[in-house]
């Protein structure tokens, strides 16, 4: 049996489809509509718009039209058997004997629902897959060429649409995600310097006294021992609570027009003896045509420090550290990055690095990449990190070319 | 070094007595106050050659009390102590006119150090 529709008919399902996409702000209120002309125009019993789940790797219904609920709730609808074969991905695929097709997972169910012939149409951009359409048919039919290239072009506007709504969802949660992190970073800021002020006067009674005790008992005795222990941690109490003020001022960054590459090579300079120590390499690519932007040298160099430092700490005896420079002209921006072939971070543990306190190091205050973070920020700019456990990682600062011509500085 | 007459002023007396025994060792004396007016009328009636002074009073801020001793006994060698541990803290304090600074916890040696430094520099 050929199709009746007519070229009027599918002009109509495109406009309304289209329509819908302007009209609503709803994902599922487009996809109904998708499904239900498609149905009608190609005198279908029903159409399942399903779409992947990546976490999952299960198909979801997204929309559907005709079919009864009984046969909606039949089951999930694995990948395995969808994705067979990339080369299918772009086009539509006749299922006539639906006994025996092994895309077809419940052939008994679609038996007792009348179904006799099946239409894939996959939703994918490249190699990747969103999502399928799958047309229900009461009887067998032929399909002219122009009734599939019909069908291949809806499941194109479907998948921009999908893939358009999953990009905007993802940046929302990333946005709220980034929120969040403010707000618990500035609560816990504002609460650790109160803290740090309390904890430094008892601390300075157990130092002055300690420090002065251990001059008095026998050289080399377990008193002396003891008291040496105090003073040492005494100092190490001091160092973590300076972090957390450092961490907890809110500092406007004192920015000048600068060339991050001197920062990076001063930033080098003190922790260049760690390394040559532990025999770890620096390989440095840095642009040439490097323009200077508005940066707050000390806090600049502290990031790079601390960035250096972990590289350095991540790497066994022998590793290599490699620090690159690029200027971004397409972005008017500056990237640096610090990349390390060392012990690298499991995604877990990548999602909560920037957090204060979160430390892998035994003697870590779990405050220098928190610290970094909000110095990053204070500058407009962005810090990520990429790891691989067992490959390395790598760290990179995204700042903006920042010129001010209020002062007539010139970042050329 | 000749014995000096130091005045230590902090509410946390435990401050006040490990200062005082750590400088009384070396031969110094120190008297103790452990609020803003009673140390600025101490200051005021007393003849100190150091003052070790807490920015964090409960009555007075340190800032003040500093202030107060620039215009009235500008000679007066001052040591500023604070637990608040930053930079700007003692870059504000050195520009009010103190003569050095402690961030709290110090060691003896730091202490020792500081009113050395500070004399020094008053001669």
């Amino acid at each position: 049996m050929i199709s009746s529709a007519n070229f009027e008919d599918y002009f109509f399902v495109f406009r309304d489809i289209i329509r819908s996409v302007h009209s609503s702000t709803s994902l599922k209120e487009v996809l109904d509509v998708v499904v239900q002309k498609s149905t009608e125009v190609l005198n279908a019993r029903g159409a399942f718009l399903r779409i992947l789940n990546p976490e999952t790797n299960q198909f979801e219904v997204g929309a559907g039209f005709g079919m009864g609920e009984r046969y909606l709730h039949k089951g999930p609808v694995t990948t395995e058997k969808m994705l067979r074969d990339p080369s299918e991905l772009h086009k539509v695929l006749i299922i006539t004997d639906i006994w025996h097709a092994p895309r077809v997972e419940y052939p008994q169910q679609a038996w007792d629902e009348g179904i006799r012939m099946m239409l894939d149409i996959p939703l994918a951009i490249k190699e990747k897959m969103l999502g399928l359409i799958r047309i229900y048919l009461s009887e067998p039919r032929t399909f002219s060429k122009d009734e599939l290239d019909f069908i291949v072009t809806v499941a194109e506007q479907c998948t921009c649409i999908i893939e358009r709504v999953r990009l905007t969802e993802n940046q929302q949660a990333h946005f709220t995600h980034l929120a969040t992190q403010m707000e618990k970073m500035s609560s816990l800021g504002r609460m650790a310097a109160g803290i740090a002020h309390e904890i430094n006067n008892p601390l300075g009674g157990i130092l002055l006294f300690s420090s002065n005790m251990a001059k008095k008992v026998e050289p080399g005795s377990f008193l002396e021992k003891g008291l040496i222990i105090i003073i040492r941690e005494t100092q190490r109490c001091k160092t973590i609570i300076q972090g957390l003020l450092e961490f907890a001022r809110d500092k406007k960054p004192q920015k000048v027009p600068t060339d991050v590459n001197k920062i990076m090579a001063t930033a080098m300079g003190v922790v260049q003896n760690e390394f040559y120590l532990r025999h770890v390499t620096v390989e440095k690519h840095m642009a040439e045509d490097m323009v200077k932007t508005l940066l707050d040298e000390n806090q600049i160099e502290q990031v790079f420090i601390n960035l250096l430092l972990n590289a350095l700490h991540a790497v066994e005896d022998h590793g290599r550290v490699t620090v690159q420079s690029t200027v971004v002209p397409a972005r008017n921006s500056i990237q640096v990055e610090i990349a390390d072939n060392g012990c690298g971070i499991s995604a877990q543990d990548v999602k909560k690095i920037f957090e204060p306190f979160y430390s892998n190091r035994a003697n870590g205050t779990g405050l220098g990449l928190a610290v970094s973070y909000g110095i990053i920020e204070n500058h407009q700019g962005d810090i990520q990190v990429f790891s691989e456990p067992g490959k390395g990682t790598r760290f990179t600062i995204e700042l903006p070319v920042v010129t001010d011509p209020a002062n007539g500085k010139e970042n050329a | 070094m000749k014995p000096l007459n130091i005045l230590a002023i902090d509410d946390e007396s435990v401050i006040c007595e490990a200062c005082e025994m750590v400088l009384s060792e070396k031969g110094h004396t120190v008297t103790m106050r452990n609020n803003g007016s009673d140390g600025l009328s101490a200051i005021r009636q007393g003849a100190y050659d150091i003052v070790l002074l807490d920015m964090k009073l409960p009555d007075m801020d340190g800032m003040q009390i500093l202030k107060i001793v620039m215009e009235e006994k500008p000679g007066l060698c001052v040591i500023v102590m604070t637990g608040y541990s930053s930079i700007s803290n003692a870059v504000e304090a050195i520009k009010q006119g103190a003569d050095n600074y402690l961030a709290k916890p110090f060691t003896d040696d730091e202490l020792i150090e500081a009113v050395e430094k500070a004399c020094q520099n008053k001669k």
